[in-house]
Formats: structure tokens, sequence, C-alpha cells
């Protein structure tokens, strides 16, 4: 994250992780045809020439939220990476995990990607070991992807996997643009609660905590509503908060 | 009220703060752009940094201006107003319109990029497509300025309605948008590059560190083992020796007559002591060869005599097994260098080996003779005809019928202490130092020592060592 109280701009970096070919660039595209012109810029792929993702990709969102009373309010810049899933690409991984306010995991519904999921996410949790970060403390959801597909985990599967989890789980075919709003709102939503509870940026910045998401939705052009959109998640804690040690 | 204000520069690559416009265009390429546009529309274009940078100049002198600039109180009048336009900023709305004395406008745009303001583009001067009679602010200018040639120049000016701007201002500024991603896109490409790079090279040497730390540890503690081995084997030899002497004086009754029993104990003292004697010694041979302080007497010699040698020497054995043991060299045999009793040491070696694993009724024979080095497939190597005569090799066969040893084991049985089946050393005996002797000798001759089938059945250890054909002076002496 980023602060810059004169500019009155909060940046936040979101990373879309996961195994290869599991539809991170894929959600980026979606989110990218989803929103506003006006909210977003360019979507910036830097791709090989057989589509896979060399490096990253970034898509740009810029929410303005009003401020409450005399407050000028302040600028919210998104950030949102995708990472190249393919085992070679590991250093670029980290790379691009480095500084990363949220993290949404995107798994292939396909039970026999299951492996491919689990070995991605573990990579994760060493990436983030090592650039020091807690991955317990991280904003992290999980979208289960591909939901169009045959031959995938089932909804009840899910759903009892989800149950135990500590991570929102959302469900999507992002090809389709299904869930890919509801996972970015998760994820902001987390990210969001997290940095303000440390740094209270609502109230340095003037601005109304609760207010953000909805405002954030309508600047998008989300015609949804965001607690519509944060009910799509089927299991987990959206408050972020880890379970008390017993 | 203090704040928390997270270190984020050093550690974050991609959040890049502020995107300067100076760093992502080609500023001539921006000219070019620009002029293009004045060639198109007739109508000056600028572009500035938000430092207040000129980047870019498309404006020639319109007539009017340099008619103006002919009066001084023109030529004054138009510097201010230059100056002004060039320090104002585009405004909240980021477009506005700066009026100049003579009628013309200027409009200041701010170019964004990212949400950010990056830059400015000034468009003007030009005339308003309002403007069609001189004003009285640039007649009353200067006393010197004609009205009639002022109204001439006047209509010469490139005449644009707002829209129309507008429409020009959109189309560069798009234009420019489009320039300023793909420039934003490989700067962030090249970054991300160089990052990948960095932080590659940064764990490669991590690794290769911790390699060579690893490595000098090893390499310590192969030097304390040949250390430790020569100088055990060094303290072991010297009561070895008393031992072995005195059980054999005893044996040969040099100290009074002895019961049988007592001749069969002193014996098996005497045997055992050779034996260890033996162990001590390959011991030291192998440290030796190791810390490559073994000294090689390295002389012009024939190889037949050797095996001869060796073969008189396995001749008992042998038959007492029922083996029969052979020797077949090459009758044109010449002469190699090497070190006779060490290559004595090395066949009689492998030979008491073969002997050893071959069963009754078997055969074990020695074959020696020369052969070309086998060329690489093609082998269309520059100057072979000169090359190839300097590639003979001696090569020396022990070939057995024995138990034969699988293909998987054949490199490891050159190791110390290793016997394909541990059970073997108890059935043949044996240290498990002699081949890693043999091929430690081997390889100081320049030679080198491989494992093959001898068919149908039994193994072929062959050793092949640097021969050079024998030059008229080098020619054996005797017949």
């Amino acid at each position: 994250m980023q602060i810059n109280f004169g500019g009155r701009e909060v940046a936040l970096k979101l990373v879309y992780y996961g195994p290869a070919l599991s539809g991170k660039t894929t959600n980026l595209r979606s989110l990218h045809q989803l929103t506003s012109e006006a909210s977003r810029g360019r979507l910036m792929t830097l791709e090989t020439k057989d589509d896979r993702t060399l490096f990253f990709d970034m898509l740009p969102l810029m929410l303005k939220a009003n401020g409450e009373k005399s407050s000028p309010g302040m600028t919210l810049r998104i950030k949102i990476f995708t990472v190249p899933g393919q085992v070679l690409h590991a250093t670029t991984r980290k790379l691009v995990l480095q500084g990363a306010d949220g993290v949404a995991f995107i798994a292939d519904s396909q039970v026999s990607e299951t492996e491919h999921n689990a070995a991605s996410f573990l990579d994760l949790r060493q990436n983030l070991k090592n650039l020091g970060l807690n991955p317990r403390e991280l904003p992290l959801v999980i979208q289960f992807n591909k939901r169009d597909l045959d031959r995938i985990r089932s909804d009840e599967e899910i759903s009892a996997l989800a149950s135990h989890g500590r991570e929102p789980v959302f469900k999507a075919s992002a090809l389709a643009g299904h869930g890919v709003l509801e996972t970015f709102f998760g994820l902001l939503h987390m990210t969001w609660a997290k940095l303000d509870g440390e740094h209270q940026l609502a109230k340095m910045m003037g601005v109304d905590p609760r207010e953000l998401l909805p405002m954030a939705a309508r600047q998008m052009g989300v015609s949804a509503d965001v607690s519509t959109l944060l009910g799509a998640c089927v299991g987990g804690r959206l408050d972020g908060k880890p379970e008390e040690a017993k | 009220m203090s704040v928390d204000i997270p270190d984020v520069s050093a550690d974050d690559l991609l959040l890049d703060g502020r995107i300067r416009l100076e760093d992502l265009v080609d500023r001539e390429g921006l000219d070019e752009l620009c002029k293009s546009f004045l060639a198109l529309f007739g109508i000056p274009v600028r572009i500035y940094s938000t430092d207040g940078l000129l980047l870019a100049d498309a404006a020639g002198e319109q007539e009017l201006c340099a008619y103006v600039n002919t009066t001084q109180a023109g030529r004054h009048a138009c510097a201010s107003t230059v100056g002004a336009v060039k320090l104002r900023d585009a405004g909240d709305s980021g477009d506005v319109v700066h009026p100049c004395f003579t009628g013309a406008a200027y409009r200041i745009l701010a170019l964004e990029y990212d949400g950010r303001r990056v830059g400015r583009l000034i468009v003007g001067p030009f005339m308003p497509a309002n403007v069609t009679q001189a004003p009285e602010s640039l007649l009353g200018i200067d006393p010197g300025i004609a009205k009639e040639r002022a109204q001439k120049l006047l209509e010469r000016m490139p005449r644009a309605k707002a829209e129309a701007v507008t429409r020009i201002a959109t189309h560069l500024k798009a234009s420019l948008d489009l320039i300023l991603f793909s420039g934003h896109k490989a700067l962030v490409t090249s970054k991300m590059h160089l990052a990948s790079v960095t932080e590659s090279y940064r764990q490669l040497e991590d690794k290769t560190a911790r390699l060579q730390e690893a490595f000098d540890r090893l390499k310590e503690l192969d030097r304390l083992k040949s250390n430790f081995l020569a100088t055990v084997s060094h303290e072991l030899r010297t009561p070895l020796t008393s031992i072995i002497g005195y059980s054999e004086m005893l044996s040969e009754g040099l100290a009074g007559e002895m019961k049988p029993e007592q001749g069969e104990f002193v014996k098996t003292i005497h045997e055992n002591g050779q034996h260890l004697l033996a162990l001590i010694m390959g011991l030291l041979d192998l440290s030796k060869l190791e810390s490559g302080t073994m000294r090689m007497k390295m002389r012009a010699m024939s190889v037949a005599p050797v095996l001869e040698e060796v073969v008189a020497t396995l001749t008992p054995t042998a038959r007492k097994k029922e083996v029969r043991l052979e020797i077949d060299v090459a009758p044109d045999l010449g002469q190699s260098r090497g070190d006779p009793e060490r290559l004595r040491q090395v066949f009689l070696n492998l030979s008491e080996n073969a002997v050893k694993f071959t069963p009754a009724g078997g055969s074990v024979t020695l074959r020696a003779r020369t052969v070309r080095e086998k060329l690489a497939s093609g082998a269309d190597e520059d100057g072979l005809a000169l090359l190839a005569p300097t590639r003979m090799r001696l090569q020396v066969r022990v070939d057995d019928t024995g138990i034969g040893i699988p293909p998987r084991e054949r490199d490891k049985v050159f190791d110390p202490f290793y016997q394909v089946d541990s059970s073997s050393t108890r059935e043949y005996g044996g240290t498990g130092l002699g081949l890693s002797i043999v091929k430690r000798l081997v390889e100081s001759h320049g030679g080198t020592i491989t494992i093959e089938d001898n068919r149908p059945t039994g193994t072929s250890f062959v050793v092949s060592l640097p021969y050079t054909e024998p030059g008229p002076s080098e020619m054996p002496q005797q017949s």
C-alpha cells in the first residue's frame, strides 16, 4: 500500500495467484469488461505468443471516494496483478507478489487439477514467507473457477470444503464473467477492512468506511448491490479475523 | 498524530508512483507527431511536461505575429502573452482558453495518464471562427500597426471553431495516450526483466556460495582422511613387522621344535599377519594415490614380460583351482612408457581376481595388443591423418569365464571397500581395496580401465594405456 496524504491518494496492490491456466488473466479481462471505462485504465498484458502470461497482467482501477462533511475525500487507486502460473516463472511470481495487500487465489475446479491447485497454494505460502509476509494475516480469498466445465468438483463438495476453511470461497466461470465481481469485491472488502483497521485510513481521509465499497461499485458501473456480491461467498470468514486460538 | 507510513519504494517494483512524460516518450518522435498535426490542421501544437519542460514544439511563426513583433509595444505584449500561456495551468476542468490581444486564442489542455496529470498540450495560436475583424486590442497596441495590413494578415491566420480544436486535441491526446501506454508497458517489462534477472542471479550466487562452502569442507575432510590413513597405516605396520617376523622365526624352528598343533597356530598368526600387512599396504597405496604422493618410475618398457611374470606367479594357484591361465600377446607389440612394477601390481591384481571368481574348468586369458582409439562418429576432424597415429592405445584385457559383474555395479567396483555382494568377501576373501588401487594406478599412467562382458559368460577388464608407435631409435634392441 502507498499512502499519499498530500494528493489524498491510497494505492492498493491486489494479486491474482494460482496454477497455470486457472484463469487469472481471464478474470482480469472479465473485470475489465464488466467495469465502466471511467473507473479503469488499459489492461496491460505481457504475454508470450502462445497466450501464456510471461511476467504479469495489470489492470488499474481508480475510484474516488467522496468525503464526509467538508472533507475533500480521497482517490483509491487499485492495481490488480496476475502472476505467471507456469512453474518455471517462480522468480517473477515472487517479484509480483512483493508488497501485495491482498491475494485472490484462482483455483481450477476440475478434479484433475486438484494437485496443481494445492502445489500452487504451497508455492504462494512459501513465497509469502520468503517475502516476510505472514500468510495468515494477508487478506486472501479463494475462487473456484471454470464452474462451466464437466468433471469438476461439485457445488456440495466446494461448500463442504469452504465451510471448514478460513478463507472466503467464491465460485466463478470467468470466461462468462460469472463470479468475477463477487471475488473482486470479496477481496477488496477484506483488504480495505484490514488496512483501514491498521492505518485508520477512512478517518484520516475523512471518508465513511462503510460507504467505500458501495461507492466503488457505483463508479465501476456495477449494478448489483455490494451485499449481494459479498453474499455469493460460500464459506470461510469474510471478516478476515483469524479464529481465536483455543 | 503520528502515522505509520510503510516503506514502499524499496520493496515495490510495480506500484511505480509517479510516471513522467519525459521518461516514457521519445522526444524527437513526439516532435514529429506534433509537426504532423501542424501539417494536417495548420495549427501550432506544443507539449510541456508537468515541470514546465518543453518536450515538443511544432509552431511556425504566423505572419500576423511576425508583423506585431516589428513594433516595440507589440513585441512586449506578444512576449508577455506567450510567457503567460507557457505558465498557465489547465485548470480543474483540464481545458482552458487563453486569449491573445491580437484576437487569436490558445487552448491549454491537461495531458493525463493513469489518472494523473503528466503534462500540458498547448494548441494555438489560432483565430477563433467568430473573430473576423482586427480587434481594438491589436490595432491600439502600437501606433506602428497599420489597420489594413493587420486585417489582411489576420485573415491569413489559421482558423478553427472551438469544437474543431476540441476534436483535434482529443485525437492528439488519444494518440499520445497510446504512446504513453506502450512506453509504460515497455518500461514495466524491462524493469521486471531486470528484477527477474537480478533475483535469479542472486539466487544462483547464493547457491554457488553454499556449494563452494560444501565443496571446501569436503575437500578438507578428504585431506584429513588421507592424512589419517597414511599415519595409521604407517603406525600399524611397525608392530606388524614384529608379529610377522617372530611368527616366521617360530615356525622355522629358530626357537626350538614345536608340537604340530603349536605349528598350526603360529602358521595362522603368520598368514593373518601377512593378510593384515597386505591390507595396510593397500590402504597406504590408496592414500598415496589419492593425495598424489605416489611416485611412478616411468620408463620405456615392454608389457609382455610383465604379463609373463604375472602368469608365472599365479600358475600354482590357478592349477590348484583347475582354472586355465593363458597369455596372448600380439607379436609386434613394441614398447610403451610405464612403471613396470606398478603395472605388474595392476595385472597381478586383475588376474588374481579373475582366477578367484572363475569356477573350476574355466579359463583366464591375458591379451595384449595395440588398438586405434575409437574416433567420434563421422570423424571429419581436421588433420586426422596427422593426429590419428598419436591416438594408438595399448590394450590389455583380462578375460575370465567367471560369475560376471552386473552392468549397474561396474562403476562401483572401483570404489574403495566396495564388493558386488558383501557375502563374497567371506567366500572369496580380499580387502576390497584392490580394484580401487588398480584404477588409480592405471589413471596415473594416463590410462583408463573399463569392464565389459566376456561372452558367453564372464568379465573382461580392459586396461587401455597410451602407446606411441616405436620410432627407429626406440625399436627394441634385443630380438
